[in-house]
């Protein structure tokens, strides 16, 4: 029943007091809050702590009557996370500190780990590592449009809405992501080692 | 030569209106910039990285949500 409710619709009985609602609402958009999030932020402490902060923050603003449905709830809640992290970073640049924390590699869940040999195991923990590395080292716009693409799966018009920029401006960043990603994958050498 | 001639929608494929089209998956901007036929590689590459949160981290969540309410 609940599945089959559209996100205004899950917002507007949880404003009512059905609890659940909300909770569907995490379960639905959740992988792609994270995958914002955990890309940008390398301490998966502070990515955990971001990912929650968004919802309750998501709470917050519904409760004050802060959001008005045109049909792009998730955009909304990618601009509240978005927000958080610029946010986060403001303070560390504040404070002067920068973690060095590397990529922790238990952030990929593995259906198949159970499978797979030690060897293919950490190839594939590799590969992840190397990703996270090339999207990285992107430039901060052509980072921000490959993952709200690739890992949160927004539309280029939510893009462009979110980032503040013209459609044309979020494909643009896309393609030159795209190239300088491949470039770097040649540089590096890095492939599909394993399927 | 007329004669050899059939109606059109007999033996050909029939005509799709724009309503039939189904674009629901689809961002038409990516499509028109085929940016999957030029870089597939890239993408099969990005593939690999799944990032989804633990199961304990959405219960931890949900938890919190339930004690605010």
């Amino acid at each position: 029943m609940r599945k089959s409710m559209t996100d205004y619709e899950l917002i507007e009985e949880f404003v009512k007091g059905e609890q659940s609602c909300f909770e569907e609402l995490i379960r639905r958009h959740k992988s792609k809050v994270f995958a914002y999030i955990s890309l940008y932020i390398r301490d998966q402490a502070l990515a955990e702590d971001l990912f929650q902060d968004t919802f309750l923050k998501v709470i917050q603003s519904v409760k004050s009557g802060k959001y008005y449905d045109n049909g792009k709830f998730i955009s909304w809640v990618m601009r509240i996370a978005h927000n958080l992290i610029i946010d986060h970073f403001r303070r560390v640049k504040q404070l002067n500190t920068v973690s060095n924390d590397d990529y922790e590699s238990d952030l990929f869940n593995s259906k198949k780990l159970a499978e797979a040999t030690v060897e293919d195991h950490m190839i594939k923990k590799q590969i992840q590592k190397d990703i996270r590395k090339l999207i990285s080292q992107l430039p901060e716009d052509q980072r921000e449009v490959v993952i709200l693409r690739h890992y949160s799966g927004l539309s280029f018009k939510e893009i462009a809405d979110i980032t503040d920029v013209s459609i044309n401006t979020a494909l643009g960043r896309m393609r030159y992501a795209l190239i300088n990603m491949r470039k770097m994958m040649e540089e590096k050498k890095i492939s599909l080692t394993i399927n | 030569m007329i004669k050899t001639l059939r109606p059109m929608a007999k033996i050909s494929t029939q005509f799709l209106s724009y309503h039939e089209i189904q674009v629901d998956d689809i961002d038409l901007y990516e499509d028109a910039f085929g940016f999957y036929q030029e870089f597939g590689d890239v993408f099969k590459l990005l593939d690999r990285l799944k990032p989804v949160p633990k199961k304990k981290l959405t219960e931890r969540l949900i938890e919190r949500v339930r004690q605010m309410n």
